[in-house]
């Protein structure tokens, strides 16, 4: 940090910024470096202090490197962006940093063998907004995360952090902030999309002195990992959400509640509180006002249901974390008594950007009921996994095809998993759906907080909806009947049905279970734990009723209703799949058709996987 | 001082004389059921009837030895249970020092009691008194007393 | 006030009640398992839920936790919510297959199978996991000694570390809120669980430390028995506080001590039932089904311990054959009581009646001694008994009581045909002797009211004054006098009334005269009088010349006080005091007249 010493205006924040950004200007070349806990562990703290040690050693003085937050192509790490051209390189290792110093940085030459090449059209991109993953999406949550060190306030406050706060402390009124978000439509991106600025003015008119502001950063759902991102990669833009959203509804203590598993979260958010309190952006007297507003983090220890607010407000509270019946919501009755309001991470790392820039900004992007970006974390059977964002009213097809690059290995699309244990699936049928709160709802799919699973011809959808009922019966807190019956019961049949004992009526009872569940249970863990099941059944019914009556899984997935053999035309006898079996059950010469030896096999599916030209099928 | 007349049929057959000084809520009452009750008991025993056995003077006593009687009796209310609440306290304190006396005068301590009976207990009262009168035979006719006013036991 | 429909009809509330509450006022029933009007609601086993129709957010939503809105119509019996409900119950019939609670339920909503199957063994569990005894214990009694073990269905309500607990005050308050009686303190809880014996129904129930004596009683108000009051010994609950509607209940209420000057007192302070366990041969102590009357009473009685349904201690089966033992430490010259006590030959002859009433195919025998039946009635009552064979009467004693198999084996004589018979019952009742409460002797020592070796008061003449005591002013009333049955004993309390109505109606007192007075010429004021009188009668007059000097301070008797007794007489030394009517000099006389 440059400054340690408390800024008192807004006119000494403006001042900093601009010193700040001229001393930025200093440096020629900027090295940004994937931070994030996805690149770290394939070595890019590593990565960082090579190319640290090797600039020294080399005598570059001008040359920045910067470690950043997530940058989103998780499938590619470790990533590293250049400056200013934005040169983007992926996969980049020990042994590339002398490469890249000696030809990029040195000679503005391009290290090819780091450079993203799409893998049909085998084209080559130089910079990062053309690579194919990025071209189509619009970084405004993620608009710091790749180019500031999440640990540098002063890299914030050089990308305009805090001119957002300083704005609305000196130039409007907390009504005034309120309208400001609620004309932009920003809608709760963990995925109630209750409308923000509606949940705020209910807040703010409760008559009482203490009130608390809330940031939900349990990040439950599997697979899940945006919040993750923005809490590591852009700490700032949460806190500065929150204490514009605390000037807003008249609170003076907030909290963080960052799921447990993510310790480099709480790390980073820890370091920027400290931070932005030293330089009196937090805590008493704000900017010098006398607006004050602390910020604590909370852990939590592994708990889904602390997601749902209720659950969450027991946990900081120290008691068990159950849901309780609701009304009163939070925004009138919450933590200790008394009204609370509650957002998720993006939500809060959107309002900056909305105060900054203005509500129309914000509106005039999405669609007419769900405005501005979401992020999605896209993974499952595509090619390109990781954080993708993208402005509302994007269609799933782009996601998957334009942005994820499609299916992997050439398989059939089969869907798209939307909202995680509490949404549904997209069939191929309706991938033209934008993405779009009340669009997904009305086919029976959520928005959820983001996740998007894609799906092939390889993915059992009884299976799916099997493992997430499992995840839910773990994670239900079992205090409803409903829930922690209903939704055990409804798994019960899966597993049965998965290992052949399906029955007649099956189907059935989980609808009416499903049905059951959803509207009797105390909270939307339960409320919406039957999504999978009841959307898989929708669009994919027959292949419940092929696992029930015909006690086979075509997807190869469920070990006892599959029995794998080998397509003698396809096969080429290259051997691959005998030597890959563990139980030697695979016979055949060189170059001839293998077969499988039906008593010896169980169905473990490595052959399937591997053979490279689909020789192996499902009987 | 009146004069006994010692008649030869007397003498053959003495009578034993019982003075008994009862309480009349307590002992006096016992009596009466036991009349009532018909639990006999012997004539030898005289009633004179006391409010309450605090009101008896240790002259009542020397008084009926001097008068004759063999024994005398002196019977209230169970303490505790005082119709006067405290009054047989009093007599029990008053005539212990009593016995003590009489005994230092020679008079044979057995010839003095003291019993607490119940308005209820007539049948303790009818026992009381036959042990009382058989005792009375064995000890004797009283003649201490008069021995004591005649000199003739040299004292 | 809110305004709800509810099923078609209105009804109104006040802010901050919950649905249930609205339906409870407008009469309609919503079952509930999780729910007790002094915990807080949690809406956790689902079986309460209503539609919503109207007025809020349309839906399922649990009765006991919703609050009540402004213009809200509910449903509580539509489609919907039954569907929701049967398949609630179908789940915990599921967990729960051995709860009758549960079962009951179920078959009341016409379920008759299940579509899962029942979870058995280890795995069934009669816990529905309601969360009413965790509470409880957290919030209402405060000791916070069972919490929630892990989460989901597997989730158990246990101690920390399902360890012995520290903090359990053993007050059992959860197992009396559990709706299926799943839980048993004494898993966890190192101390002894204690059950309040019920002490009206002779210690045959137990009773909550709030409680009203026995319906009967005046006033029909509750009282808190401190001793066993968690309010009181650990500063926790207050629940009955809480749901009090009258707010009635002061915990800073004290004994009051009261003084009242009083002209007259009726003693009717009543009699006990003799405990008969030291009748060793017949067992009462050892065996569970030898009970003695009183018990028997409460037994059959409807708000009794079983709620009138006569069934045996030992194995909550209807006796169908019962033997009453008459005459149980009564009548007795040596071991008992010598006396009659004179209402068990009517009382037990009720009870076979009853008992039959209660026990169409029972057999019942009565063993007696005599039959004393003297009453307006009373012998045609008994007469009765004997011919509609309500009972088979047999003269004799009873020697012995033993087990024999699940049985009782009664044996006596039979003195009328000369044998000894032996009764198998499966239930004896011991029809013991009437005795005066405990704790009458200290109360008439205080009141110097005479008693006799039973602890029967006396009378001031057995025949003529059968109310009055020897003390005036006091009278006696009922079973503490003799054993005497109600309509003797309603007699003698209003003869005991109009005696003390008597004394307290005229303006003038009469007493006796035989007080005593004092000799002032001869007194020389040493005041040893005083000091003996146990009423204060006597205290200093000064006497005085014509010009006021005081010449001598001497003793004084009042006459109003003075009763007579002459201890004051006794003690004087110079003998200036006599009681009237006791003078020395007449005392003498009659002494004098003895020896005459």
């Amino acid at each position: 940090m440059a400054v340690t010493t408390q800024l008192k205006t807004s006119k000494d924040l403006q001042e900093l910024r601009l010193r700040l950004v001229k001393q930025r200007e200093a440096k020629r070349i900027g090295i940004s470096v994937c931070s994030g806990t996805g690149c770290r562990a394939h070595g890019s703290m590593e990565l960082v202090e090579e190319f640290h040690r090797q600039l020294d050693a080399k005598g570059l003085t001008d040359v920045e490197v910067r470690a950043t937050g997530c940058h989103g192509f998780c499938e590619r790490g470790p990533l590293v962006v250049i400056f200013p051209q934005k040169i983007f390189y992926h996969g980049v290792k020990i042994k590339d940093v002398d490469n890249v110093i000696e030809k990029t940085i040195r000679k503005d030459e391009l290290v090819e063998s780091l450079l993203f090449k799409d893998p049909v059209s085998k084209a080559k991109f130089r910079l990062e907004h053309e690579v194919p993953f990025y071209a189509k999406q619009q970084r405004i949550v993620f608009r710091n995360n790749g180019k500031i060190d999440p640990a540098e306030i002063d890299d914030y406050i050089a990308a305009d952090g805090y001119a957002a706060l300083a704005k609305a402390l000196s130039k409007l009124s907390p009504e005034e902030v309120i309208q400001q978000v609620q004309q932009s439509g920003l809608r709760g991106r963990g995925g109630g999309g209750f409308p923000t600025g509606k949940k705020w003015e209910i807040c703010r008119s409760q008559d009482t002195e203490e009130k608390y502001i809330i940031c939900n950063g349990d990040e439950g759902d599997p697979g899940a990992f945006m919040d993750r991102s923005i809490m590591e990669g852009d700490p700032h833009s949460v806190l500065e959400g929150m204490t514009i959203g605390a000037y807003a509804i008249g609170a003076a203590q907030g909290y963080i509640y960052v799921r447990g598993e993510y310790p480099l979260a709480v790390t980073n958010l820890s370091i920027a509180i400290e931070q932005s309190k030293s330089l009196g952006l937090l805590g008493d007297n704000i900017l010098g006002s006398d607006f004050s507003f602390d910020v604590e983090i909370v852990r939590g220890a592994g708990a889904f249901v602390c997601g749902e607010e209720t659950g969450l407000i027991a946990s900081i509270q120290g008691d068990i974390g159950s849901p309780r019946q609701r009304p009163p919501y939070p925004a009138q009755s919450g933590l200790w008594g008394k009204p609370t309001n509650i957002n998720n991470v993006e939500t809060w790392a959107n309002v900056p950007v909305i105060i900054d820039r203005g509500s129309d900004w914000f509106a005039a992007i999405g669609t007419e009921r769900s405005k501005g970006t979401k992020v999605f974390s896209l993974v499952g059977k595509v090619q390109n996994t990781g954080l993708v964002e993208v402005p509302m009213g994007t269609t799933m097809r782009e996601i998957v095809y334009e942005i994820g690059g499609g299916t992997q290995k050439k398989r059939k699309f089969k869907a798209v998993q939307t909202g995680g244990p509490s949404g549904g699936c997209i069939p191929e049928s309706l991938l033209d759906l934008p993405v779009d709160f009340d669009k997904l709802q009305e086919a029976g799919a959520m928005m959820g907080s983001g996740g998007l699973i894609v799906m092939d011809e390889r993915t059992c959808m009884v299976d799916v909806a099997k493992y997430f009922l499992a995840f839910l019966v773990d994670e239900s807190c079992g205090k409803c009947t409903a829930c922690r019956e209903g939704v055990a019961q409804m798994h019960n049949i899966l597993v049965r049905i998965c290992q052949g004992d399906g029955r007649d009526g099956d189907v059935e009872l989980l609808e009416k279970l499903g049905a059951y569940v959803k509207e009797t249970s105390l909270c939307q863990l339960g409320g919406t734990a039957p999504n999978p099941v009841l959307s898989t059944i929708r669009y994919f019914r027959d292949e419940y009723e092929t696992h029930i009556h015909g006690k086979k899984c075509r997807a190869g997935v469920c070990k006892a209703l599959v029995s794998f053999a080998i397509d003698a035309e396809a096969c080429n006898g290259c051997g691959l799949c005998k030597r890959n079996c563990p139980s030697e059950a695979v016979t055949g010469e060189k170059k001839q058709p293998h077969s499988i030896i039906a008593e010896s096999c169980v169905q473990c599916g490595v052959c399937y996987e591997d053979c490279p030209f689909n020789a192996v099928i499902v009987e | 001082m009146t004069q006994q007349t010692s008649d030869s049929s007397e003498q053959s057959e003495w009578q034993p004389r019982i003075v008994a000084f009862l309480c009349n809520w307590c002992s006096y009452a016992g009596a009466d059921l036991a009349g009532m009750s018909r639990f006999a008991y012997p004539a030898a025993i005289k009633i004179v009837r006391v409010p309450c056995s605090g009101r008896v003077d240790p002259m009542f006593v020397i008084k009926s030895f001097e008068q004759g009687a063999d024994l005398v009796l002196v019977s209230g209310c169970h303490p505790g249970d005082c119709h006067y609440t405290s009054g047989n306290y009093h007599a029990r304190r008053k005539l212990l020092a009593f016995r003590e006396l009489l005994t230092f005068l020679g008079i044979d301590p057995r010839r003095f009691k003291i019993s607490w009976v119940s308005a209820a207990e007539g049948a303790k009262w009818s026992s009381l008194v036959k042990e009382l009168t058989a005792e009375v035979k064995e000890l004797g006719p009283f003649e201490t007393y008069s021995k004591i006013l005649t000199g003739e036991n040299g004292r | 006030m809110l305004k709800l429909t509810i099923d078609g009809q209105q009804v109104e509330v006040e802010q901050g009640k919950t649905i249930l509450d609205a339906a409870k006022l407008a009469g309609k029933e919503i079952p509930t398992l999780c729910h007790h009007p002094a915990v807080p609601p949690a809406g956790a086993c689902r079986i309460c839920v209503v539609e919503i129709v109207a007025g809020d957010r349309p839906g399922l939503v649990p009765a006991c936790a919703y609050p009540a809105k402004d213009e809200m119509e509910i449903q509580t019996r539509s489609e919907r919510v039954l569907e929701s409900r049967r398949m609630t119950l179908q789940l915990l019939l599921a967990r729960s297959p051995g709860s009758d609670v549960i079962r009951q339920m179920a078959k009341e909503h016409g379920i008759k199978e299940l579509p899962f199957p029942e979870q058995t063994g280890e795995n069934g569990d009669d816990c529905i996991m309601c969360g009413l005894c965790v509470r409880l214990c957290q919030q209402i009694i405060g000791a916070s000694a069972i919490c929630f073990d892990g989460r989901g269905p597997d989730r158990k309500v246990s101690t920390p570390y399902k360890s012995q607990s520290d903090v359990c005050l053993g007050c059992g308050a959860c197992a009396f809120v559990c709706p299926t009686g799943a839980i048993d303190p004494a898993d966890y809880c190192p101390n002894p669980i204690e059950k309040i014996p019920n002490e009206f129904n002779c210690g045959l129930d137990s009773r909550t430390p709030i409680h009203i004596p026995f319906p009967q009683a005046v006033p029909n108000k509750p009282f808190i028995d401190r001793e066993n009051c968690i309010r009181f010994r650990t500063g926790g609950c207050g629940a009955c506080e809480t749901i009090c509607p009258a707010g009635a209940i002061d915990y800073d209420m004290t004994d009051e001590f009261v003084e009242e000057e009083v002209g007259a007192i009726i003693v009717a302070t009543g009699y006990e039932i003799m405990d008969p366990s030291i009748y060793e041969e017949y067992g009462y102590g050892r065996y569970p089904d030898v009970v003695t009357s009183l018990e028997f009473e409460r037994m059959v009685s409807a708000s009794g311990p079983t709620n009138g349904e006569l069934t045996r201690p030992s194995n909550g089966k209807p006796p169908m054959s019962i033997a009453f033992l008459q005459c149980i430490g009564s009548r007795r010259e040596t071991g008992g009581k010598p006396y009659c006590s004179k209402i068990c030959c009517m009382y037990t002859a009720k009870h076979t009646i009853l008992y039959k009433h209660k026990v169409h195919d029972g057999q019942a025998f009565v063993f007696f001694m005599d039959i004393r039946a003297g009453g307006k009635n009373y012998d045609q009552f008994v007469r009765r008994v004997v011919k509609e064979k309500q009972a088979t009467y047999l003269r004799g004693r009873v020697s012995k009581v033993f087990p024999r198999g699940d049985k009782l084996v009664v044996r006596g004589a039979d003195t009328l045909s000369g044998t000894q018979v032996e009764i198998a019952a499966e239930m004896v009742v011991l029809v013991a002797a009437m005795v005066p409460s405990s704790g009458v002797r200290e109360l008439s020592q205080k009141l110097r009211v005479g008693y006799d070796e039973h602890g029967f008061l006396l009378e001031a003449h057995p025949k003529l004054r059968p109310v009055d005591t020897n003390t005036a002013g006091v009278f006696l009333a009922g079973a503490c006098h003799s054993p005497k049955d109600i309509p003797e004993s309603v007699a003698q309390a209003g003869a005991a009334a109009s005696k003390a109505l008597g004394l307290v109606c005229h303006t003038r007192l009469s007493r006796e005269p035989t007080i005593g007075v004092v000799d002032e010429s001869s007194c020389n004021g040493c005041f040893e009088c005083e000091g003996v009188c146990a009423y204060g009668a006597i205290g200093p007059r000064e006497i005085k010349d014509k010009k006021g000097n005081v010449l001598a301070t001497v003793a004084f008797i009042n006459e109003g006080l003075c009763q007579g007794c002459g201890a004051c007489a006794a003690t004087c030394r110079s003998k200036s005091i006599e009681v009237q009517g006791y003078r020395d000099d007449q005392l003498f006389a009659a002494i004098n007249a003895i020896h005459r």
